[in-house]
């Protein structure tokens, strides 16, 4: 029997009087590896944002894993957008990967922490990063380090948020092949429609209101991957529109 | 020759005691980009200066209140991220400098010069300054050492350390009231206005040098304390203000690592 990860129920947000989100409905399954896409504006990063409990719903009801967001912040593992980094900070490959870790009552890292490191380190081949400086990486190898963050909380279930932005081909290739060999749920926004081709069962359609289609990875297949953002976008619209 | 020994001697703790709190809260500060704000409060103190000088009590009481009293308002203000946060700092700023101006005015008979908390007087730290400097930096460095790893998982990205439950609005709060403190331990030696430079420039240039950010800290207190020490003995032997010299300094040492990054 499949176990839901993630039950969204007649979900609305608002900044202010305009709605972001609007009678959002979905269930994500245990395993399950979904691609959200969509339009800038359109309330991916607010979904994601209620998934994780840093924003309330305006109405409706989100559960992870049966549990409301707050209380199921330990299953969930999170690498946010590449953006507001504070790079100024002399801070160690290693000491970002730990802050994974931390918990409102764990202050200091233990043995098992470090047996976690290493462990998600080898498992990202990250090993010889560990004691570089983060502001000194690439982008590719330090979306890896936040990637490793976000793993080294053992989490049932893993949220990326643009997770190949401002990183080169080779490098998102590269963060590709370690999503699809991880055995967890997935919850990948990107506006890079390449994420289609990379082995995801389902695709939300997220603007306002939320569009899911089963097969469009597969109809991109044999459509050669041919599909523009845009046209996608339209195909999309028009679908869910009628 | 006693007396001048004895204020030259407190003049050096003065140094020392400053050098710790600019090596961790001033390295703090640096990291969160919070110099506008603890300029804030800095400037802002000015009015429980005024107002103790007024009703006639500790002018150290006064000014810790007032600070304190900016910092868990500007706490509250930047972690609600409010839309005219950039105004509010600067209006917070001008009131509390007008408050002590004014309360300042309205004292009957003060003839202390105003210049002694704007600017400072190294050189007249009295033996009580020295043990609020104390317990101040005691109490930063027990912070920082508790708090080390979650500070730091705010400071590099808040939203992750949300998401860890990483208690960030207590952190930011206990954060900018361990400023305010360090800005009133600093009143007497270097003044409301030269503070901000003083707790800025010597994390900067260990920043340059630091792999970590323990480094950062213990390399801010030793450049930190040669900066304010070489500062004092070029005052002494050229007779000049101890303060201004110390900052000429720090702008020089901040110019030339400043001028190394560039190059």
């Amino acid at each position: 029997m499949r176990l839901p990860a993630v039950e969204v129920r007649r979900l609305y947000f608002r900044y202010d009087k305009e709605y972001v989100l609007e009678d959002v409905t979905a269930t994500i399954w245990d395993q399950e590896y979904i691609a959200i896409i969509g339009p800038n504006g359109g309330g991916k990063s607010t979904f994601i944002r209620l998934l994780l409990g840093l924003v309330q719903p305006t109405k409706g009801e989100i559960l992870l894993y049966n549990k409301p967001p707050l209380q199921a912040r330990h299953l969930v593992g999170y690498l946010p957008q590449n953006v507001n980094f504070n790079l100024e900070i002399p801070l160690l490959a290693r000491e970002v990967i730990l802050q994974g870790r931390l918990g409102p009552k764990k202050f200091r890292f233990d043995a098992t922490d470090y047996k976690l490191l290493a462990q998600v380190a080898k498992e990202l081949e990250i090993d010889t990063l560990l004691d570089k400086k983060i502001a000194n990486l690439s982008g590719g190898e330090r979306q890896r380090v936040l990637l490793a963050r976000a793993l080294i909380t053992k989490p049932k279930l893993l949220i990326l948020d643009e997770p190949t932005a401002a990183v080169d081909i080779n490098a998102q290739k590269r963060i590709y092949a370690i999503l699809k060999t991880l055995k967890m749920t997935k919850i990948v926004i990107s506006h890079d429609i390449n994420i289609l081709l990379e082995g995801v069962d389902r695709v939300f359609y997220l603007n306002r209101r939320l569009f899911i289609h089963e097969n469009i990875p597969l109809k991109l297949k044999n459509n050669g991957g041919h599909f523009c953002e845009m046209e996608l976008f339209e195909e999309l619209k028009r679908r869910c529109d009628g | 020759m006693g007396e001048m020994l004895h204020f030259f001697a407190n003049s050096f703790f003065a140094a020392a005691l400053l050098s710790v709190a600019i090596g961790v809260v001033g390295s703090l500060m640096l990291i969160n980009r919070y110099n506008y704000l603890a300029a804030s409060i800095a400037h802002g103190s000015y009015g429980g200066v005024g107002m103790a000088l007024y009703l006639g009590s500790s002018i150290l009481l006064g000014a810790t209140l007032f600070a304190v009293a900016l910092a868990l308002l500007l706490a509250f203000m930047t972690y609600r991220r409010h839309r005219h946060l950039d105004i509010f700092i600067g209006v917070l700023w001008a009131v509390g400098m007008s408050i002590g101006i004014i309360f300042t005015d309205l004292t009957p008979g003060y003839t202390t010069d105003l210049l002694s908390y704007l600017f400072g007087d190294i050189l007249m730290i009295p033996n009580s300054d020295l043990w609020f400097m104390g317990a101040v930096d005691l109490l930063a460095t027990l912070f920082l050492s508790v708090f080390y790893h979650q500070l730091l998982a705010i400071a590099y990205d808040k939203e992750f350390a949300l998401t860890r439950s990483v208690p960030v609005a207590l952190l930011h709060t206990c954060t900018l009231l361990l400023i305010a403190l360090t800005i009133v331990m600093s009143i007497r030696s270097i003044g409301l206005i030269l503070v901000i430079a003083l707790f800025s420039i010597p994390p900067y240039i260990a920043e340059r040098f630091a792999k970590n950010f323990w480094q950062m800290v213990l390399l801010s207190v030793p450049i930190a304390f040669f900066i304010i020490a070489s500062g004092l003995t070029i005052a002494y032997y050229l007779d000049i203000s101890a303060t201004a010299t110390i900052i000429l300094l720090a702008a020089l040492a901040f110019s030339i690592t400043f001028l190394q990054g560039e190059r």
